[in-house]
């Protein structure tokens, strides 16, 4: 009689390698911003909706205002603001009153308006570091939208000048470095695609540590170490490995930021509980990878156009957008259950929970609402409920054998 | 407490008996709950959860082997839930772990076959569970966030601020004639919030303001859980679970909010976690341990 353990693959052994190099990368880019000395300018940004690709072009160095997951970090952000804003833009502010290395390094800090939470974040980073505010345009399908937002890409461009001392940013210069991220995100999907797999070679946390990579790590590093990633991990397992032993539950991660740091429910899902998170849909995992930026015509309408029309935050219109593309990405993953993670006062992800979980039951898809934050003081809690929501997905699965699996399964119905 | 399984089921057969002497314990964060089966036989034991999770499962333990006479070796699976179910470790037993959700839905399922929905208010949380009835799983189920409002914890500061012991806190407010308004759901709050109270109370009056009070807490933690459970919806077959159900004082408040009527267990359904646990373990003994069965 089989067990319904998960056996673990065998690692291959390029894969911990190259994991392990990428993860000094992103170590020593920090460090290389930190310790920079040639007179680049240092820029922070605060969301996904800043379009790095003029940073890369303007030659400054960057990375994201990304860390979270340290309850001290978010106590010292908390100094600054109410207690109801979520534990991620407390860190963010954290981080600068703390005086971590990285964000005391930096010579400004751009945010561009995504939630209300974040834009009164970086007023208050303002304290710490120059900052500029500029918008996002919420409703998407609106021609004035897209020629707003082609300007505030133009004046994003004329304030790096300013801030460089540069010629502003070519279109030439910046359509390079728009080919050039849209590789990067070609890989990271590629590599995320991997994760379809009946047994996947990543787990969630493996792939939550490679795309932080993206934030920090300048491209033209980042793209070797990611190929290497990309045929190591490719290579294991294999079609052989998925009958070896039973599958592990299969689940999305969808909502608010899971951050740089943040591996609480990462670590129960995957490390205690032995499922997977197969795919997610949030800003930190694979979401981000999944559109490109059109690499033709003007490049400055492009990047506006490839932001704008990017998988979509919560926080744009039509919502329906988000809740499509979550729904399609389960299809596409064959999950069999999704966690909704928003961060407590969230107030993008946190107030659409409702749809969110109604648009993946009608799909036949069990939801699991997790709000969290940075403590640790309700781990026992998270546990039991994470445990008792795959143990009914474990039972269900007992009853409809997913088609993927046929000889699983088989097993598994014949032990009932 | 030894019982026939026939009593404490409201059913007219009993599908729960195992192989082997079989051991569900349910550490929880405040009171441990131990069940042993034997053939039809449930013995039930009960002790309040010390410092040491494993000391106190292991009072447990020794209390059902004395009960039943039985021996370590002769108990065939424990299967642990709770809390404290994480902690627990036995060298020579097979063990393993369930979480109180899926434990709480089995127990009520056997204690009470027509179960639907379950309120399972425990030490430090409170969860709203909604099972299959053919087979006793859970199909959905919320919990509390990580504060103490509408937990027994809750329950159990009121009573201190109020001088009783938590078992006449229930009681207590049944004989209240006009519920104290406590709006707080926070711990913390509700208690500045029932001292103010109190000291408003004229002091002729001292025992009426005092059944006010502990009838205004039951009720604020009703609501909280009346919220919860609106998540998932009620459907009848209602039973309630967990240290807080032999609160009598909670059972009518609840009643009250919710406009329906729980199932009257035949056993203390502070067990339905241990019981669980149990049938858990008898099933784990027949599919997972067909090693132990060749050596019968």
């Amino acid at each position: 009689m089989s067990s319904t353990k998960i056996h673990s693959l065998p690692a291959a052994p390029a894969l911990p390698a190259a994991l392990a190099s990428l993860d000094a990368l992103v170590h020593s880019a920090q460090d290389a911003l930190v310790r920079d000395r040639s007179g680049a300018r240092k820029v922070g940004y605060l969301c996904n909706y800043t379009p790095i690709e003029l940073l890369d072009a303007a030659g400054v160095l960057h990375a994201r205002l990304f860390k979270g997951g340290d309850t001290a970090r978010a106590a010292a952000g908390e100094f600054y603001t109410q207690s109801v804003f979520c534990d991620f833009t407390k860190s963010c502010i954290g981080a600068f009153e703390q005086g971590d290395p990285l964000y005391k390094a930096f010579d400004k800090v751009y945010s561009f308006h995504t939630c209300a939470t974040m834009k009164r974040a970086a007023e208050v980073i303002e304290l710490f570091t120059p900052t500029r505010l500029l918008n996002v345009p919420k409703l998407r399908k609106h021609d004035d939208s897209r020629r707003f937002f082609r300007e505030e890409v133009l004046s994003f461009r004329d304030d790096l000048a300013a801030l460089t001392g540069n010629a502003p940013v070519s279109a030439d210069a910046l359509s390079a470095a728009i080919r050039e991220r849209n590789a990067l995100r070609r890989l990271l999907r590629q590599i995320s695609e991997l994760r379809r797999r009946a047994l996947p070679p990543l787990s969630g946390r493996q792939f939550a540590d490679i795309a932080r990579a993206y934030y920090y790590v300048p491209p033209a590093l980042l793209r070797p170490a990611l190929e290497e990633i990309l045929a190591a991990a490719g290579a294991t397992g294999g079609a052989g490995a998925a009958a070896a032993g039973a599958t592990p539950i299969r689940l999305l991660a969808a909502g608010s930021i899971i951050a740089d740091g943040d591996r609480r429910i990462l670590e129960i899902v995957e490390e205690e509980l032995g499922a997977r998170i197969v795919i997610e849909d949030n800003c930190a995992g694979a979401r981000p990878f999944h559109s490109l930026v059109r690499e033709d015509g003007d490049p400055f309408a492009a990047l506006a156009d490839g932001y704008l029309d990017q998988s979509p935050c919560a926080r744009q219109r039509p919502f329906e957008d988000a809740l499509e593309f979550s729904a399609r990405l389960a299809e596409q993953y064959a999950v069999e259950g999704v966690l909704y993670v928003f961060l407590k006062f969230c107030a993008c992800y946190g107030v659409v929970q409702k749809q969110f979980i109604e648009r993946f039951n009608a799909a036949g898809l069990p939801v699991l609402a997790l709000s969290s934050d940075y403590s640790e003081s309700d781990r026992g809690q998270l546990l039991t409920r994470i445990e008792a929501f795959i143990e009914v997905l474990r039972e269900k699965r007992l009853f409809a054998p997913p088609p993927a699996e046929p000889e699983t399964a088989g097993t598994a119905a014949n032990r009932i | 407490m030894q019982h026939h399984a026939l009593d404490i089921t409201t059913a007219t057969r009993w599908d729960y008996a195992p192989l082997r002497p079989v051991i569900g314990l349910d550490i929880g964060s405040r009171g441990s709950k131990g069940i042993l089966l034997r053939g039809d036989d449930v013995f039930t034991a009960f002790v309040a959860t010390g410092l040491y999770m494993q000391e106190t499962a292991d009072e447990l333990l020794a209390s059902l082997l004395a009960q039943s006479g039985e021996t370590l070796d002769a108990v065939g699976f424990i299967t642990g839930t709770g809390y404290g179910r994480i902690s627990l470790k036995y060298e020579t037993t097979p063990y393993k772990v369930v979480t109180e959700i899926s434990c709480h839905a089995m127990g009520a399922h056997a204690a009470l076959p027509e179960t639907r929905t379950i309120i399972d208010i425990g030490g430090q949380d409170s969860k709203a569970i909604k099972i299959d009835p053919a087979t006793g799983k859970v199909i959905e189920f919320v919990m509390n966030d990580k504060c103490a409002a509408g937990t027994g914890r809750f329950l159990e500061k009121a009573a201190v601020l109020l001088g009783i012991e938590l078992d006449e806190l229930g009681p207590v407010a049944l004989e209240a004639k006009n519920p104290a308004p406590v709006s707080s759901q926070c711990v913390v709050f509700a208690e500045s919030e029932m001292i103010s109270l109190r000291a408003r109370g004229e002091r002729n009056h001292d025992l009426e303001a005092r059944a006010n009070i502990a009838a205004g807490v039951h009720y604020s933690a009703a609501r909280r859980v009346k919220n919860l459970l609106g998540r998932i919806g009620i459907q009848p077959g209602l039973a309630f679970t967990g240290g807080v159900s032999n609160n009598p004082g909670m059972w009518r408040v609840l009643e009250e909010l919710l406009g329906a009527q729980f199932q009257r267990p035949k056993l203390d359904l502070i067990y339905a976690g241990a019981l669980g646990a149990a049938i858990y373990a008898a099933r784990a003994l027949a599919t997972e341990a067909p090693a132990l069965r060749a050596g019968l």
